[in-house]
């Protein structure tokens, strides 16, 4: 029981990140299907500082290098985020496609450049960042609650830094004068710009942030999952993380309860797998489930809900 | 020059600058771009390589190239179809491999005859691929779920359950892919001697070209396909017409489906004649581009589809001959994609440039374009998920 809270707890929080960064993005009207693009491209660019600084500097902690690594991953998302919001923002392009044209130049860049670095620089045949292992912290004391002390146990670091941002963010959204901005945005654009605040700007910005968040959130992964950097990074999850802020309503607590479900559903899936002792193949079967999940949940919440009214609408001064 | 014959050549700019940054990149990484893609000519079979193995040709290499154009060609069409009424089917991929997993079970490992089997493959394929693009249509129309969502789930169900299938009843111990399908059932005669050379003979190529015309007079001559473009233009506006949008999104993506049902057996009983588990076919990914290139017209397609063939069949060559890494193939498609999603912004500048020079009427200009088909488009994605 416990490790499926620890375990789910470590896929939920980067999911949960990156959604929120989603609901930054469409709150103020630009669709951000590149959520997927932006993580893998963050993760690229955290993995390729962290084992610079690895070898440059052997006997700093892998601590220190993570933490180091996620602010690189910021970095490269919110960089690559720019051309998102460049085609959205400036160049009136279809944003829909202009997500899937990022997550598809994504990949392709990161995989060609992490081989020519492998290659390059640390000579070697490879195609993946190998990233150290980091210390877990097990809060003293907390942790030793039955059943809800396991949410305190085993946390990377990011964890914790993740559930600050989230508070952060969610203040930002909804307590503070850009966050009215941003979400006027999204809604009416119009009304937002007659009272003398600029639309691309407010824009710009809730599109980086979604680059941030999704940057972050590809280095969790990077971490968590494989301990490495490789096109593996590419298996969907800004997908799930659309799904889990479109079943929470583009609102940030309900996002939060849908990306704790997949969280579980995920390691609850492969205790259970380990559990009956199955064979490895079977394994497969459990890594459906998120998808699946993802599909029911939006077959029973997508008519109810409502998306903010510009959506995916490029912002046209003439327009009546 | 006149404006419209610029819009028109749009593509082509497009295309060279692709290769343009894949060139400054190759150069960059200290090899000679001109010899790359040379090299990717010559892999594809379209000019001689300084040698060959035995029995090998340039024929053998460009039959081959046919036969990975096939599916290409198949699976862009699928994607235009359903751009054609406004949705962006990113689910090729599990469509094929769904349609191509399907047809590999029912026909392939069956001892049927070829005449018997051929045929049904083509069949199986054009079933499965209609049914599991129709989950999509009717997601959408049903739930109002946003297709690249639902599709990109169904991408990876498929592929995660169709690779338990295979690896607990189907693999082969030595590829650890599926056994391979029989050879009455392969689309792709392997290893044929014709003269001094050894070459598989793709029969797909057939179909796509028969795709290619029934979709162009689909498109262009019947009412139908009218239809879908208006749907595809302005939901409310095919509503108020009389037409049904929920059926034209449903027939759009059957039709879409069956497309890369098609192109998922000539990819998987064609081209491999097995199927790697946990793996989803690189041509679903690419086809978003060629449609995108190719203008979702068939007759582009076809142009796009070699292209873009070229440069994925090629690369393999381009490695081995000059070093430069494969993955460059994907940056170019990348890039030339790229610059295909402002091809809106850069039809209506060219459109715009000398009439109107203040910034505050560019915007307004663009309603009365002709392409104003673009923000209508975007209108009704408006309150979609």
């Amino acid at each position: 029981m416990n490790s499926i809270i620890i375990d789910g707890l470590v896929f939920a929080l980067p999911l949960f990140i990156m959604a929120m960064g989603g609901i930054f993005s469409e709150r103020s009207g630009v669709t951000n299907l590149a959520l997927e693009g932006l993580q893998g491209f963050g993760a690229f660019t955290g993995a390729f500082a962290a084992v610079m600084i690895g070898t440059v500097s052997p006997d700093m902690s892998p601590t220190a290098i993570m933490l180091l690594a996620l602010v690189f991953a910021v970095v490269g998302g919110v960089l690559f985020s720019l051309i998102h919001a460049l085609l959205c923002i400036k160049l009136n392009a279809d944003m829909v496609i202009s997500g899937v044209v990022i997550n598809i130049l994504s990949m392709a860049f990161t995989e060609f450049l992490t081989k020519l670095i492998n290659a390059g620089i640390f000579n070697m045949p490879s195609n993946k960042f190998v990233l150290t292992v980091t210390d877990k912290i097990t809060v003293p004391g907390i942790s030793k609650i039955p059943i809800l002390g396991a949410v305190f146990t085993n946390l990377y670091i990011f964890e914790i830094i993740i559930a600050v941002i989230a508070v952060v963010a969610w203040f930002l959204l909804y307590k503070t004068k850009y966050g009215m901005h941003l979400r006027a945005s999204g809604d009416n654009p119009h009304a937002l710009d007659a009272a003398g605040i600029n639309v691309a700007k407010t824009r710009l910005f809730a599109v980086m942030i979604s680059g941030a968040f999704s940057g972050f959130a590809g280095m969790c992964f990077a971490y968590s999952i494989s301990s490495s950097f490789s096109s593996t990074i590419y298996v969907g999850y800004g997908y799930i993380a659309i799904a889990a802020l479109i079943f929470g309503n583009w609102n940030i607590l309900p996002t939060f309860g849908a990306c704790l479900i997949f969280g579980f559903a995920r390691s609850g899936g492969y205790k259970l797998v380990q559990a009956l002792e199955m064979p490895s193949s079977y394994q497969d079967l459990v890594m459906i489930l998120p998808y699946v999940l993802t599909l029911v949940l939006l077959i029973f919440f997508s008519k109810r809900n409502r998306a903010p009214r510009a959506l995916g609408v490029i912002y046209d001064k003439g327009a009546r | 020059m006149n404006k419209n014959r610029i819009i028109k050549l749009i593509p082509v700019f497009t295309v060279l600058a692709g290769f343009i940054v894949g060139g400054i990149i190759i150069a960059a990484t200290g090899s000679n771009p001109f010899t790359a893609f040379w090299n990717l000519i010559q892999g594809c079979g379209l000019a001689p390589k300084a040698s060959y193995a035995g029995k090998k040709g340039m024929i053998t290499d460009l039959l081959s190239f046919i036969d990975l154009w096939t599916p290409m060609i198949l699976a862009s069409l699928s994607v235009a179809v359903a751009m054609r009424v406004g949705l962006f089917n990113i689910g090729v991929s599990g469509q094929m491999l769904f349609s191509g997993f399907i047809a590999t079970v029912v026909v392939g490992y069956s001892g049927l005859d070829a005449f018997i089997a051929k045929p049904l493959v083509i069949v199986v394929g054009i079933v499965a691929g209609a049914f599991a693009g129709g989950i999509i249509g009717f997601l959408k129309f049903k739930f109002n779920i946003n297709e690249v969502v639902s599709s990109i789930m169904l991408n990876y169900t498929f592929s995660y359950v169709i690779s338990f299938f295979i690896n607990t009843f189907l693999v082969d111990p030595v590829s650890r892919q599926s056994k391979a399908v029989s050879a009455a059932s392969r689309l792709t005669l392997k290893d044929v001697e014709l003269g001094a050379y050894k070459m598989d003979i793709p029969l797909g190529i057939v179909i796509a070209v028969i795709a290619v015309i029934v979709i162009w007079i689909f498109f262009n001559k019947t009412v139908s396909g009218m239809e879908l473009k208006a749907v595809g233009l302005s939901n409310s506006a095919a509503r108020y017409a009389g037409m049904s949008v929920n059926g034209n999104i449903m027939k759009a993506m059957m039709i879409a489906g069956a497309l890369a049902g098609l192109a998922g057996v000539t990819y998987y009983l064609g081209y491999f004649g097995s199927i790697q588990p946990r793996v989803l076919p690189a041509t679903g990914f690419d086809s978003i581009a060629v449609a995108l290139l190719g203008n979702n017209q068939p007759i582009g397609i076809v142009f796009a589809s070699f292209l873009i063939t070229v440069l994925s069949k090629g690369s393999t060559y381009m490695n081995s001959a000059s070093g430069v890494q494969a993955e460059i193939a994907n940056v170019i498609t990348g890039i030339i994609l790229l610059f295909c999603a402002c091809n809106a912004f850069i039809k209506w500048y060219i459109a715009n440039r000398d009439t109107t020079t203040k910034k505050g009427f560019k915007r307004k200009s663009k309603k009365a374009d002709k392409d104003g088909g673009a923000i209508a488009e975007a209108d009704d994605k408006k309150g979609e998920v």
